[in-house]
C-alpha cells in the first residue's frame, strides 16, 4: 500500500527542486507562504512560476519531515498569516540538497556539452 | 501515519491568508480591488485540488478507500436488513455447526497425546491370551509376569510401562473428613519420566518407588484445580485411597489425564502390592492380587520405540521374551494351542476413541459438510440475486465515473462484512454447541477449540469469502454504462430470471436436503425405538449406588452386606433393597460357559453356549420388578450354610433345558467346582444395555459363593428416588467412614447411559436435517421470490395478453415442482447409499425404511410448495398496468 506522499516522490526531480527553493528562501529568514512564492518568482527573474497549490502541499510535507516549523503570526501589513521557519534539520538538508543539486547540474552540463567537444570523431 | 498534526481548516485558512496577502500586494501594484482578488485567485490555481491533496497527504490511500468502502458497505447492507440477516445467520449456522463437530473430531480423533514425542509411543497388543486366563480385554491386557519380563529386556522396545486402574469406574478416596470418589490408576515408576510428562509442582515416581510400592500419589492438574482449588499446600498432605494413606508428592502437567481414550485420571500411584489396592478394585482371587496371579491379564502396556527402530524390528526382538513370559505360572501350552503373538499399535491418537466415536463422528462431519454446502450455495444465490437487482445502480454509478475495479472492490468489501459477521456468529455458536456436545457424549477430556480448530474455521471462512468474491465478478465483467441507461427494467432483467446456474443450485440443494432428511429420519426412528424399548422391569422408583468396603474374610463381607441391607430396608420410604455385583445398564457383564446337570449343554452347530451371569442378593427380582415366572426369588434364608440355589431366565430355559421344567435341575461353573440348584425362572429383561438381544442368563446368590467384593445396592423407594440418598449415605458412613456412595443415580439414568451415544447422534442428525430444511426453504424462497420479481414485467405482459391468474400461479409452481422432482430423483439413490452406511447405527429400523424415505420426500415437497406459494400469489396479483408501467 503506497501513500499519497510516495506518489509525489516518484517524480522526485520537480519536487526536489521546489523543496530546495523553499529551503533556500527560508534560509534568509522566516516567511509566510505568499512571501515565499513571491520571493522565488522574483529571484528567478520570473522564470519559475510557482504553482501555489503545490507550494502549500510542499510546505506541509517539509513541516511533516521536521525541516520547517510554522506558527501563526502577523504580517508587516497587519494581516494574520502562517509563518514558516527553517529548523536545524532543515538547514542541514539545505546544505546537503544544494551540493546534490550542484553535482546534478555539473553532470548534466558535462553530458550536454559533450557533443560540442573534441571527441566527436566517429562521424 | 494516522496522526494528523494539522487540521484541514487550518490548511484552508493558510491558503485564504495567502490569497488576501497576494490581493493586497497586487492592489499596491495598482490593480483595482476586484481585479486584484480575481488575479490572486487565478494565480493560485485550483484551491480545492490543493486542499484535497492536503487531505490525502500522509494517509494510507488504499486503507482510506477501504474504510470508505466499509462505511458504504454497511450503509448498503443496512438498506436491505432482511438480506443481511439471512446471509449472516445462514453463514453462522452453517460454519458454526462445522466448527463444533470439527472441534469434537479434533479433540477425539486428531489430537495427539499430550506427551513428549508421541510418534514413538506404542501400545502393546496380543493376538490372544493363553488358555485358562482371565482378561479385561482379550487383545489389550497382559499379566504381571509378562510386564515384568518385557520391562527387564533391553531391546528397541523399551522401557515398557504398565498402567491399570484401581477400579472399573471410580475409587473411594478421602482427603480430610468427607469420603468421595475419583479415578485412580497404578502405574510403572518410569511412567512420567519416559512419557515426558512434566510435573510443574512436586515430583513424579522413580523405579525405586515402584519396587518399594511406595504409598505416594501424583494428582492431575484438573483434579488439583477441581478438588483443591490449586492449593500449593496440598503437596505432602495425605490422600486416603480405599482407606490406605498415600502422600501427595506432585501435580502433573496441565492437560495430561492419562494415556487412554475418554478417561480423565485424577491421580496416579506407583504399582501397589496390597489387597485394598488390587487392580480394578477386584477382591483377591484365591488370595492372590494382580502381581501374584499370572492368570489374570489385566495390565495395559505402553512403550517407547528406540530412535531409528522400526515397529517390526521392535516386535521381533521382544516376541521371544513375550511368548516365554506368557506361560509363566500356566504350565506349558497344550498341543495345538495357538501361542499369543505380540503386536504394537501407535499410541499417538488415542486409538480407543476411533473405535468408539470414529464412524458416527465422520458421519456427522459429512452431514454438517452438506449443510455447509447448502448454506454457502444459499448465500451465493442471495448475493447473485441482490447484485442482479442492483444492476442498474451499478451502471448508473459507472456512468457517473466509478471504475469497474471500484465496483468490484465495493462488492468484495460487502462480502467481507458478511463473512466476518457470519464468522463471529459461527464461533459463538460453535463454542456453545461444542460444550453441549461434550456433555452429551460424556467425553471427559477437554474439547476447548484449539489452534487447529481456529485454522479450520478460518479456512472455511476464507473459502466462503472467495466464493462470495466470485459472485460479484460477473457484475464487474458485465456491460458498460451506456447499456444500463438505455435498457429498461423489463428487458435488462429478463434473462436474469432464467439463470440456469440458479436452477441447478436449487435442484442440488433439494438433493442434499433429501439425503439429510432420510439420514436424520432413520436415526430419529432409531432413537424412538431405543427410548421405547421395554426393559422388562419396573425401572421407575429404582435407585442404585456402589459401595466398596474393605474386609479380611468372606463371612465378614457377607455380614457387611446383610447388615447394610437390613439397615437400608428400615429407612422410611424404602420398599425393598438388594445387592448385585455387576450394575445393570453399565455394560459390565460376566460371560462364561455353564454346566447343566453336570455337563456342557448340547447346542446346535455354531451357536453360542455363553451364559451371562451375575451375583445378586435376596429379593433381587422383587426389587427390580422382574416377574418370576416359576419358582421363587432369592431370600434371606439362602445362606452359606443352606443348599446352593440359582435362578435362570426364560432364554436359558428355552436354550439349554427345552421342554422340561427347569426347577430342580443343577447348573454350575464350567470347571465343575461350584454347582447350584435352579429354584426360579424369571422373565427375560435387559441387563447390560437397552439395545441388547435376549441371552441366556443365570444368577448366583452372593452369600453362597466363595468370593465377595464391591457390590451395587439397588433400592426401590416411594417418591423421588434420589431423595433417599442422603439417608442412605448416612447409613453407609456409620458402618465405615471411608465409604462414599459410588455413582449414585436412578436405574433409569443408568440404562440411558447405554444409549447416550446413539441418542446424541440421532438428535444431532435430526437437528442438522432440520437445519438443512430451513436453509433450503429460505434459499428456495429467496430464489423463487427473486425470479418472480425479475419477471414482473413479463407476467404483466402475459396477463395483459389474456393469461389467467391460475395460469400464472401454475407457471411459477410448475417451476419449483420440476426442481423438486429433479432433487428427489437424484436424492433418493444417494440417500440409499447413506442409509446403508448408517446401518450399524440403526436399531429396529431397516436402512431401506420406506416411511423415512416418503417422509423426507414429502417434507422437501412441502417446503418447495410453501416457499413457492408466496411468490406465486404475488405474481398472480400483479396488476398488468402497473407491471407494464415499471418502465
Amino acid at each position: 500500500m503506497t501513500t499519497q506522499e510516495n506518489q509525489f516522490d516518484s517524480i522526485a526531480l520537480l519536487h526536489g527542486t521546489l523543496d530546495l527553493l523553499i529551503l533556500k528562501t527560508l534560509a534568509l529568514g522566516p516567511c509566510h507562504g505568499q512571501g515565499v512564492a513571491r520571493a522565488i518568482q522574483r529571484r528567478s527573474e520570473e522564470v519559475f512560476l510557482v504553482d501555489h497549490g503545490s507550494l502549500y502541499v510542499a510546505l506541509q510535507r517539509l513541516e511533516d519531515k521536521g525541516w520547517l516549523r510554522a506558527e501563526w503570526g502577523v504580517s508587516e501589513n497587519n494581516r494574520r498569516a502562517r509563518f514558516y521557519r527553517l529548523t536545524a534539520k532543515g538547514r542541514e538538508q539545505l546544505v546537503e540538497k544544494t551540493s546534490d543539486w550542484r553535482r546534478l547540474t555539473r553532470a548534466m552540463g558535462l553530458i550536454l556539452d559533450a557533443g560540442n567537444g573534441p571527441q566527436g570523431e566517429e562521424a | 501515519m494516522f496522526r494528523r498534526k494539522r487540521s484541514a481548516t487550518d490548511f484552508a485558512e493558510d491558503i485564504r491568508a495567502h490569497l488576501e496577502l497576494e490581493a493586497e500586494e497586487l492592489r499596491r501594484e495598482g490593480l483595482s480591488e476586484e481585479e486584484a482578488r480575481w488575479k490572486a485567485r487565478r494565480e493560485f490555481g485550483n484551491v480545492c485540488a490543493a486542499e484535497e491533496r492536503f487531505y490525502l497527504k500522509g494517509r494510507w490511500g488504499g486503507l482510506d478507500k477501504f474504510f470508505r468502502g466499509l462505511r458504504f458497505g454497511f450503509r448498503s447492507l443496512r438498506q436491505s436488513p432482511g438480506f443481511a440477516a439471512t446471509a449472516i445467520l445462514t453463514l453462522g449456522l452453517g460454519i458454526g455447526a462445522n466448527t463444533a463437530v470439527f472441534s469434537v473430531m479434533n479433540a477425539v480423533l486428531l489430537k495427539s497425546l499430550p506427551v513428549a514425542d508421541p510418534d514413538r509411543l506404542v501400545y502393546l497388543r496380543t493376538s490372544n491370551p493363553p488358555r485358562g486366563t482371565g482378561t479385561i480385554d482379550s487383545n489389550e491386557t497382559f499379566s504381571y509376569p509378562v510386564y515384568d519380563a518385557l520391562r527387564k529386556q533391553s531391546g528397541t522396545l523399551s522401557p515398557v510401562m504398565a498402567y491399570v486402574p484401581l477400579s472399573g469406574s471410580k475409587v473411594a478416596v478421602r482427603y480430610g473428613a468427607e469420603p468421595e470418589e475419583a479415578e485412580g490408576e497404578m502405574v510403572s515408576g518410569t511412567f512420567f519420566s519416559v512419557l515426558g510428562v512434566s510435573l510443574p509442582r512436586g515430583r513424579g515416581f522413580s523405579q525405586q518407588d515402584e519396587a518399594d510400592h511406595a504409598p505416594i500419589t501424583v494428582i492431575s492438574y484438573n483434579y488439583w484445580t477441581r478438588r483443591f482449588a490449586r492449593d500449593p499446600g496440598v503437596l505432602g498432605k495425605t490422600l486416603f485411597v480405599n482407606g490406605v494413606g498415600t502422600t501427595i508428592v506432585g501435580v502433573a502437567a496441565e492437560g495430561f489425564e492419562g494415556v487412554e481414550a475418554g478417561m480423565s485420571t485424577d491421580f496416579w500411584l506407583p504399582l501397589q502390592n496390597r489387597p485394598e489396592l488390587n487392580a480394578y478394585g477386584n477382591p483377591l482371587d484365591d488370595g492372590k492380587n494382580y502381581i501374584a496371579d499370572p492368570k489374570w491379564w489385566c495390565l495395559r502396556l505402553i512403550a517407547r520405540l528406540a530412535p531409528g527402530a522400526t515397529r517390526a524390528q521392535a516386535v521381533a526382538q521382544a516376541q521371544g521374551v513375550f511368548q516365554a513370559a506368557a506361560y509363566v505360572g500356566l504350565g506349558s501350552p497344550m498341543a495345538g494351542e495357538k501361542p499369543p503373538v505380540l503386536n504394537i499399535v501407535d499410541a499417538k491418537n488415542f486409538p480407543g476413541y476411533d473405535a468408539q466415536y470414529g464412524s458416527p463422528l465422520r458421519m456427522l462431519m459429512a452431514m454438517v459438510g452438506l449443510v455447509l454446502l447448502i448454506a454457502l450455495a444459499n448465500v451465493v444465490m442471495l448475493l447473485l440475486a441482490r447484485n442482479a437487482a442492483r444492476q442498474r445502480e451499478f451502471r448508473v454509478r459507472q456512468a457517473l465515473g466509478a471504475g469497474r475495479g471500484e465496483l468490484f472492490r465495493q462488492l468484495l468489501i460487502e462480502s467481507l462484512i458478511l463473512v466476518t459477521a457470519g464468522g463471529a456468529l459461527a464461533w459463538a455458536f460453535a463454542e456453545m454447541a461444542t460444550r453441549l456436545l461434550g456433555q452429551w457424549a460424556e467425553i471427559e477430556s477437554s474439547l476447548a477449540p484449539d489452534r487447529t480448530v481456529l485454522l479450520f474455521t478460518l479456512g472455511v471462512l476464507a473459502l466462503a469469502g472467495l466464493l462470495f468474491g466470485l459472485a460479484p465478478l460477473r457484475v464487474a465483467l458485465a456491460g458498460g454504462a451506456e447499456l444500463a441507461l438505455k435498457t429498461s427494467a423489463a428487458t435488462s432483467n429478463a434473462d436474469a430470471g432464467k439463470s440456469r446456474v440458479g436452477r441447478i443450485t436449487v435442484a442440488l440443494q433439494m438433493t442434499l436436503c433429501v439425503v439429510l432428511l432420510v439420514g436424520g429420519g432413520l436415526l430419529i426412528r432409531t432413537l424412538r425405538n431405543l427410548e421405547n424399548t421395554p426393559l422388562g422391569m419396573k425401572v421407575d422408583g429404582l435407585v442404585v449406588f456402589g459401595v466398596k468396603p474393605n474386609f479380611t474374610s468372606i463371612p465378614e463381607g457377607i455380614a457387611f452386606y446383610q447388615n447394610l441391607m437390613n439397615q437400608l430396608r428400615i429407612l422410611p420410604g424404602v420398599e425393598s433393597v438388594s445387592v448385585t455385583e455387576e450394575r445393570l445398564g453399565s455394560w459390565w457383564s460376566d460371560n462364561n460357559d455353564m454346566m447343566v446337570d453336570g455337563r456342557l449343554p448340547d447346542v446346535a452347530n455354531g451357536t453360542s453356549r455363553t451364559v451371562r451371569s451375575n451375583v445378586v442378593g435376596p429379593e433381587f427380582f422383587n426389587t427390580l420388578g422382574v416377574p418370576v415366572l416359576s419358582g421363587r426369588d432369592f431370600a434371606d434364608s439362602d445362606t452359606a450354610a443352606s443348599p446352593h440355589v440359582g435362578i435362570i431366565n426364560e432364554e436359558f430355559a428355552k436354550r439349554f433345558l427345552p421342554n422340561r421344567n427347569p426347577l430342580g435341575h443343577t447348573i454350575g461353573t464350567d470347571d465343575g467346582r461350584y454347582t447350584m440348584t435352579i429354584v426360579g425362572v424369571v422373565k427375560d429383561h435387559k441387563y447390560r444395555s437397552i439395545d441388547e438381544e435376549p441371552i441366556p442368563m443365570a444368577w448366583y446368590m452372593y452369600a453362597q459363593i466363595p468370593m465377595v467384593g464391591p457390590m451395587h445396592v439397588e433400592m426401590r423407594v416411594h417418591g423421588a428416588p434420589l431423595a433417599i440418598l442422603p439417608s442412605a449415605r448416612k447409613v453407609v458412613q456409620e458402618m465405615d467412614p471411608n465409604l462414599p456412595l459410588i455413582k449414585p443415580m436412578t436405574q433409569r439414568a443408568q440404562f440411558d447411559t447405554t444409549i447416550s451415544r446413539q441418542v446424541l447422534f440421532a438428535r444431532l442428525a435430526g437437528f442438522f436435517g432440520l437445519l438443512a430444511v430451513v436453509l433450503v426453504a429460505t434459499g428456495l424462497y429467496g430464489t423463487l421470490a427473486y425470479r418472480v420479481s425479475m419477471r414482473t414485467a413479463e407476467i404483466g405482459v402475459r396477463m395483459a395478453l389474456g393469461a389467467r391468474r391460475g395460469q400464472v400461479v401454475w407457471m411459477i409452481l410448475k417451476d419449483s415442482l420440476v426442481l423438486t422432482a429433479a432433487g428427489v430423483v437424484m436424492g433418493v439413490p444417494l440417500a440409499m447409499l447413506v442409509g446403508r452406511a448408517l446401518a450399524s447405527s440403526l436399531y429396529g429400523v431397516k436402512p431401506m425404511d420406506a416411511a423415512s424415505y416418503l417422509a423426507a420426500v414429502a417434507a422437501v415437497a412441502t417446503v418447495a410448495l410453501a416457499a413457492s406459494a408466496v411468490p406465486a400469489a404475488r405474481a398472480a396479483s400483479v396488476d398488468p398496468m402497473r407491471a407494464l408501467r415499471t418502465e
